[in-house]
């Protein structure tokens, strides 16, 4: 390669621009249409965790380490933004961002040890620190973290508002934290940087021999994605007003790891798309708890053979057939471009099966 | 001195309990490369079948273990079948991961077909013998636990005689050398595959019924026994199944330690806190070999 194409032009198909936009404006217009406190209320959580499931999946699926402690940093940006605003009475946005950077900081942490690992060596160390992370504020003692009962009283944001405001303010907010998260990715791992990590991922001799440092490289990755999952976990404290150790642990792992496989893991829309399906059938459920984590399990075993690649490479195959299709109406080609144009869209297929819509 | 003592003897009953759970996860690790996220169900499931036998039928222990053996038996082959059998030889997909999150979907749907079953609340399981004998001071060893030591014993022993000399044996250890080879030398390898994770689970099957008599039966009895056996393999190096059963008694060792002299809560963040030690200093585990991937 003698001349690098600028990464941030060329693959970006205004389409695929214009789509994200369009369903990011009719999200931001849902709870002006549903005045329902409590529907916004449950959609705001839900945005929580495409957050946190944006950056756990930029680990597991673009950066392919095989990281189950992200929890981990999701509950010190929780707790870290919590225990600011209780003690040091830090503003909220401030708290936000102390959280992200508490996460970083673990996420380096945690970093560190795993460099020596691969694969599942390296799921179970990370999974093990988090485990260590959540006894460790449960059977705190000294009262910083309120031990098992958790974090009361945290002073979150738009309380001057009426419910419903406040309810529509949330979900702005939150939905801007998606949105900017979602679009960074997406320009992330178009960059040398993204690049650098998806190869790694795919072929970390060849990375290696192209003079790409793993051991840099995956730091920086849990960083990145450290940082994310700890505004999104301060983001929870205060609009729970509290948090408590039972956001760790098994059972809320396997939803949000459910929920990145449902939509498709290592994909930009998946971890969107899962959080949403997923959220959609708990919500259906919710008049039969016991049926809930029996149906998402039977979900996920059922997705992961059947379509392996998740919900959302699928539907950007459909996408891709549609936008031909549609090309094909306007102009017949000649045979010629014909051939080259169905080996370009092959190829923006590949593209986009590696990097997601 | 009572301290040692009764650390000396939790230790050889945690341990041997451990080691059960653990053979069964190291050596599904070992011949399919999965790290079976659904053993803990099986200790579960064990329990249950050990509360029905015993309690709601009211019938022998010794049943209640053949039980247990039989319905996690079957119960491990169904999860192979399931949730690891379509996945082996897929392209583009990282077996050991995928395998890692199917099998923990699969524990997801026991434990939440038990609660609905079984409900929320545990269940009373009688012990296999009462009594006990007067060691020292205030120590004192139970009968059951002996037994349960004994039976443990028995069945890695029984285990690593199967393995060693009989050629149903023979054949899973082929495979867990050199799939191909194996292959080669006629091992059906899609019929050992089922019936190695059906062995696998009835032995913690039968831990079950141990763990559910120490403590209780309930649809979350299977959480700490599969994150316990999750430290014993790392400790012990995945795959390596004299390293589990050495590891199991070392973990039982530092549990007990750390339950006598720091106290109880805290014996398992020091148990973690010795794994990330232990992966950092040695990655593959005390006893563990570096293995590629393979299917």
């Amino acid at each position: 390669m003698t001349r690098r194409p600028n990464p941030l032009h060329a693959t970006f198909a205004p389409e695929k621009v214009a789509i994200g936009a369009a369903l990011a404006v009719l999200a931001a217009l849902v709870p002006l249409i549903y005045p329902s406190t409590y529907g916004i209320g449950v959609m705001v959580t839900m945005l929580v965790f495409v957050v946190l499931n944006i950056s756990w999946n930029f680990l597991l699926g673009i950066a392919g380490v095989w990281n189950f402690g992200q929890l981990a940093m999701f509950a010190v940006g929780g707790y870290g933004g919590g225990l600011l605003i209780i003690h040091a009475s830090l503003p909220p946005w401030l708290a936000i961002a102390a959280g992200g950077v508490g996460g970083a900081l673990l996420a380096v942490l945690l970093a560190l040890p795993t460099l020596r690992l691969y694969g599942i060596y390296t799921s179970l160390l990370t999974f093990a620190a988090a485990q260590v992370v959540q006894l460790l504020i449960q059977n705190d003692t000294s009262g910083t973290t309120g031990g098992a009962l958790g974090l009361p009283q945290v002073e979150g944001l738009f309380g001057g508002l009426d419910p419903l405001w406040s309810a529509r303010a949330w979900y702005w907010l939150c939905l801007a934290f998606v949105i900017v998260v979602a679009a960074g990715l997406a320009l992330l791992v178009r960059t040398p940087f993204g690049l650098a990590l998806r190869t790694l991922r795919d072929s970390s001799a060849y990375a290696a021999a192209r003079g790409i440092d793993p051991r840099r490289y995956r730091v920086l990755a849990f960083a990145l994605s450290g940082a994310v999952a700890g505004v999104a976990g301060a983001l929870y404290t205060l609009y729970n007003g509290s948090i408590s150790p039972t956001v760790m642990g098994l059972t809320p792992m396997s939803i949000y790891v459910t929920m990145i496989v449902i939509g498709g893991l290592g994909t930009i829309a998946g971890p969107i798309v899962g959080t949403v399906l997923v959220t959609i059938v708990q919500q259906a459920l919710i008049d039969h708890p016991g049926t809930q984590m029996t149906v998402l399990g039977v979900v996920l075993i059922a997705i992961v053979v059947f379509v392996p690649r998740g919900i959302a490479f699928e539907a950007g195959k459909l996408r891709d057939r549609v936008v031909r299709w549609m090309n094909e109406e306007e102009e017949a080609p000649p045979a010629g471009a014909v051939a080259a144009g169905s080996s370009q869209s092959q190829e923006s297929r590949l593209l986009a099966g590696r990097e997601g819509s | 001195m009572s301290d040692v003592l009764s650390i000396l003897v939790s230790t050889i009953v945690l341990g041997s309990i451990y080691g059960l759970v653990a053979l069964g996860m190291t050596l599904i690790y070992g011949i399919l490369r999965v790290l079976d996220m659904s053993q803990g169900s099986m200790v579960m499931i064990g329990g249950f079948v050990g509360w029905a036998v015993m309690t709601s039928a009211g019938l022998s222990p010794v049943l209640a273990i053949a039980a247990a053996f039989a319905a996690t038996f079957c119960f491990g082959v169904l999860t192979q079948v399931v949730s690891v059998q379509p996945l082996i030889g897929r392209r583009g997909t990282d077996f050991e991961m995928i395998t890692f999150i199917t099998t923990f979907a699969v524990a997801m749907v026991l434990a939440n077909l038990a609660l609905q079953f079984f409900g929320p609340r545990q269940k009373n399981v009688p012990e296999l013998v009462s009594g006990s004998i007067h060691l020292y001071e205030s120590v004192s060893l139970p009968y059951q636990s002996i037994v349960m030591t004994a039976v443990a014993v028995a069945l890695m022993l029984a285990f690593a005689l199967f393995l060693n000399r009989s050629r149903f044996g023979i054949a899973i250890r082929a495979v867990a050398q050199d799939l191909d080879a194996a292959r080669l030398m006629g091992v059906p390898i899609r019929r050992v595959f089922p019936l190695v994770m059906g062995f696998a689970s009835a032995i913690a099957g039968v831990a079950g019924v141990f763990l559910a008599t120490q403590y209780f039966a309930s649809p979350t009895a299977g959480d700490q026994p599969l994150l316990i056996a999750l430290i014993v393999v790392i400790f012990g190096g995945l795959g390596s199944l004299q390293g589990a059963i050495g590891a199991a008694y070392a973990i039982g060792l530092i549990q007990a330690a750390a339950s006598v002299w720091v106290s109880t809560t805290w014996a398992l963040p020091i148990l973690y806190g010795v794994i990330v030690l232990v992966l950092v200093i040695r990655p593959h585990g005390i006893a563990g070999r570096s293995l590629e991937a393979r299917l």
